[in-house]
């Protein structure tokens, strides 16, 4: 298929055996690529019932047709692989630069099983070079410095996805590094590279070009979206300017900023740590992904260091959530998550859990309680190194709440640590969290768009009707984007009608707005059908009770919960599936799933 | 069958607006939205300004039901914009300006900067019956596979959306663009300036 190279690097790290797999047209019109392409071959390449962190896991790292084109944000990739932390499928998404340079090397992809007796990195040149080398005296460096040394030994040109020190020694909450400040975070997928030995992939001198079946029309479609990215306030202005941070006010006026994990969803405190509140303390400059105009990446100095970020969902999950108003803290302890590697979001969770779990009694250290700002940092280490406490807080929120018999205290829906929205104060968006195939997610259906920012169009935020029909568009939506691939952030200012004619000018195969809304229900259905192969059911299509029982005292949620029951049933129906949550047969031929 | 209060608001407000508007008549237009694996959509000859909670029908989102015999004349259009689109509101109005231009053009280019910006242009399709949803039910989610509204030249526009306000904002819309077309048109003057040649969208 034009805009893709049809072929995955297949790496097999038992034998450091490396080799290509030739990846037809026909499945690629049906799951275009990134995280649909990657579902798919995971189904496939992955036997059921594997433990994530032994050998015989799959990382399926790709792109999309829309890779290495000149369509807006282009520049993102997905990592499909089974999480230590949920047991379940797990994709996750990252920008940058690397995806184009292995598009450019020849490669859609990278699909790796097995491990290294040793610790390595793979070594992706251009015409399609391929080794694998020793990283012996890579591992046990931070990310930082790995990409350093990674420079130092292959040269400044390169783009590297690295693990830090939460990855190696596992850690169930670590993510992977791309070059050392952008992530593939959430789901412990650092752990997963780690259990293979693998310090990090590294990629460098690719030549080849996209090939795009009508240049000219493609360049007429993104001239119209790039008039629509400067007509479009969020993407010309809230984004560039203040960064994902800019939600913080808004979400903490509507209540639903969650405080002390998720004990309260209002803090006057929460403006000193808004987008405002960085730009006057800690920002430096903006940054950027591959053929972004957005540029939402914030570069910041913070106490004497300097680094990226941090973004909404790290200020709030190393801040507020843990009772901590300090921006120079809050992004120190950012700037180690990325250097240790580890997920920003489910650290903050899991510290957080721990903190409750102090504040019932049942943690015995004084010193892990809501507000105490001097031990977040040391925390943040021994997480990564697993070292006393942090060995059990770096299992997730579940699992450490499970140990000390109070599972009510985490914020979890599947295993995976729930980001900055509290649920009750948008009950669509609660509903995404519960039905979420890789578990307590907001991008997979994020219905706080409708919701929250009136996009297209404001709807009742606490209103049931219709927000399971949204919802399973919205998640439909958000797969296809994840496969083309594209940003999260270009949904602002445009949408799969934009897409649909971006994908036929490079494809030169008719697509519409109805079979790419299909391709994302197909492959939100596979990942559903690969929970249940891994042993999840409706049971875990749900959230922390209390969620459903009790509601939030102050601020503009006040008094609400969330409706579950009465949505979950009808959401099943609406995705055709049977009231146990089960794909039903008639809707695995309409989509053409073999399984 | 019970109808949750808060469809039946939103139905009322937008039903409301699209008869002070101007766009319909007293009992004419329809709206729908697809809720739970259902259609809901306005009783047939019920007063679109004026909706009681009797006047919304639920009906089959798959097949016809014996909802058709109060729904909506135009369900058959609904249910297959429904199955043959993303929509998950349709807007049906007899908005005039869309009307009356769909009469001489075989599309509307918006000479407006904001319906140049937001919708390029405005297609209109010829149906053989445009009344009723026989015909309609066939060519009307063809179009609205890729635009968010198309004219049926001589009887109204249909319009998805998110929600039924996303999809009130396309009528609106294109009715203020094939307004200002038609207003520019009557003056036989020049355009100073012509937005929708500011890009290309033949191929749009």
């Amino acid at each position: 298929m034009k805009g893709m190279n049809n072929l995955i690097l297949r790496v097999e790290l038992d034998n450091k055996k490396t080799s290509t797999l030739k990846i037809s047209d026909s499945i690629l019109e049906k799951y275009l690529g990134g995280r649909g392409l990657g579902v798919k071959l995971l189904m496939e390449y992955l036997p059921p019932n594997i433990d994530p962190l032994s050998p015989k896991n799959v990382m399926i790292f790709a792109t999309g047709p829309f890779g290495g084109t000149n369509v807006p944000t282009n520049g993102r990739f997905s990592l499909v692989t089974k999480s230590p932390l949920t047991n379940g499928i797990f994709y996750s998404n990252s920008g940058g630069s690397f995806a184009i340079s292995m598009k450019k090397c020849g490669f859609d992809g990278i699909m790796i099983d097995g491990a290294l007796s040793n610790p390595g990195y793979l070594l992706i040149d251009d015409n399609e070079t391929v080794t694998i080398k020793e990283a012996k005296e890579l591992w046990g460096l931070d990310t930082e410095k790995t990409l350093e040394k990674l420079k130092e030994l292959e040269g400044d040109r390169i783009h590297c996805l690295l693990i830090g020190p939460a990855g190696e020694n596992q850690v169930k909450i670590s993510a992977i590094m791309n070059d050392a400040a952008r992530a593939f975070g959430r789901g412990g997928v650092g752990a997963v590279m780690g259990s293979k030995k693998l310090k990090a992939i590294v990629v460098k001198n690719g030549t080849k070009k996209v090939e795009v079946n009508d240049r000219e029309l493609l360049q007429k479609f993104v001239h119209m979206a790039l008039d629509k990215f400067k007509v479009v306030p969020i993407t010309r202005s809230s984004l560039p300017k203040f960064g994902t941070s800019a939600l913080v006010n808004l979400i903490n006026v509507l209540g639903m900023f969650p405080i002390n994990n998720f004990q309260e969803g209002y803090n006057e405190k929460a403006a000193l740590v808004s987008g405002e509140e960085i730009n006057r303390k800690l920002f430096k400059g903006d940054e950027g992904c591959f053929a972004c105009p957005i540029r939402c990446g914030r570069l910041t100095e913070a106490g004497g260091s300097t680094g990226k970020g941090p973004e909404y969902e790290s200020v709030w999950a190393l801040g507020p959530n843990l009772g901590i108003y300090d921006l120079v803290t809050i992004a120190q302890a950012n700037y180690a998550c990325n250097q240790l590697g580890i997920d920003t979001i489910s650290c903050g969770g899991s510290i957080a859990c721990a903190m409750e779990l102090q504040q019932k009694g049942k943690l015995d250290r004084e010193d892990i309680k809501f507000g105490n700002e001097s031990i977040l940092l040391n925390l943040i280490q021994s997480i990564a190194l697993k070292k006393d406490v942090g060995a059990e807080i770096g299992e997730g929120s579940a699992n450490l709440a499970k140990r000390y018999n109070s599972y009510e205290s985490a914020i979890q829906v599947k295993g995976l640590e729930l980001p900055a929205y509290d649920p009750r104060g948008a009950i669509g968006h609660a509903l995404g969290y519960a039905t979420s195939n890789r578990g307590g997610c907001h991008l997979t259906g994020y219905m706080a768009a409708l919701e929250i920012f009136a996009a297209p169009k404001k709807i009742d935020r606490f209103m049931v009707g219709g927000k399971p029909d949204l919802l399973a568009l919205k998640q439909n939506q958000k797969a296809t984007e994840d496969s083309l691939v594209i940003c999260v952030f270009a949904g602002w200012a445009l949408g799969l009608d934009y897409y649909a004619r971006f994908l036929k000018a490079i494809t030169g195969i008719e697509f519409d707005v109805i079979t790419l809304t299909q391709i994302g229900e197909r492959i939100y259905t596979l990942e559903k059908l690969f929970n249940l192969r891994e042993g999840l059911t409706k049971e875990d299509d749900t959230l922390p009770l209390r969620f459903l029982n009790e509601p939030l005292k102050e601020g503009a949620s006040k008094d609400h919960v969330v409706p579950l029951d009465n949505m979950l049933q009808q959401f099943y129906s609406v995705r055709n599936w049977d009231h146990e949550g089960i794909p039903t047969k008639k809707l695995l031929d309409r989509l053409k799933i073999e399984y | 069958m019970v109808i949750d209060d808060s469809i039946y608001r939103v139905f009322r407000k937008i039903g409301k607006h699209l008869v002070q508007l101007g766009y319909n008549t007293s009992h004419s237009g329809n709206i729908s939205i697809r809720s739970g694996g259902k259609i809901y959509i306005k009783r047939r000859a019920a007063m679109l300004g004026d909706l009681l909670l009797e006047d919304l029908v639920e009906c089959s989102l798959t097949e016809e039901d014996s909802s058709s015999l109060i729904a909506s004349t135009e369900l058959g259009v609904h249910r297959a914009i429904y199955l043959n689109t993303d929509a998950m509101a349709v807007i049906h109005a007899h908005n005039p300006y869309c009307v009356a231009l769909s009469l001489i053009e075989d599309e509307i280019t918006c000479v407006d900067a904001e319906g140049f910006a937001l919708y390029k242009k405005i297609p209109i399709i010829d149906v053989k019956i445009p009344a009723g949803a026989y015909y309609t039910a066939i060519e009307v989610p063809k179009v609205l596979k890729n635009y968010p509204f198309v004219i049926v030249r001589g009887h109204g526009i249909f319009a998805k959306g998110m929600t039924l306000e996303d999809a009130l904002q396309y009528v609106t819309g294109a009715e203020q663009s094939a307004k200002i077309r038609y207003l520019t048109l009557l003056t036989g003057k020049p355009l100073l300036r012509d937005f929708s040649q500011d890009g290309d969208f033949s191929d749009w």
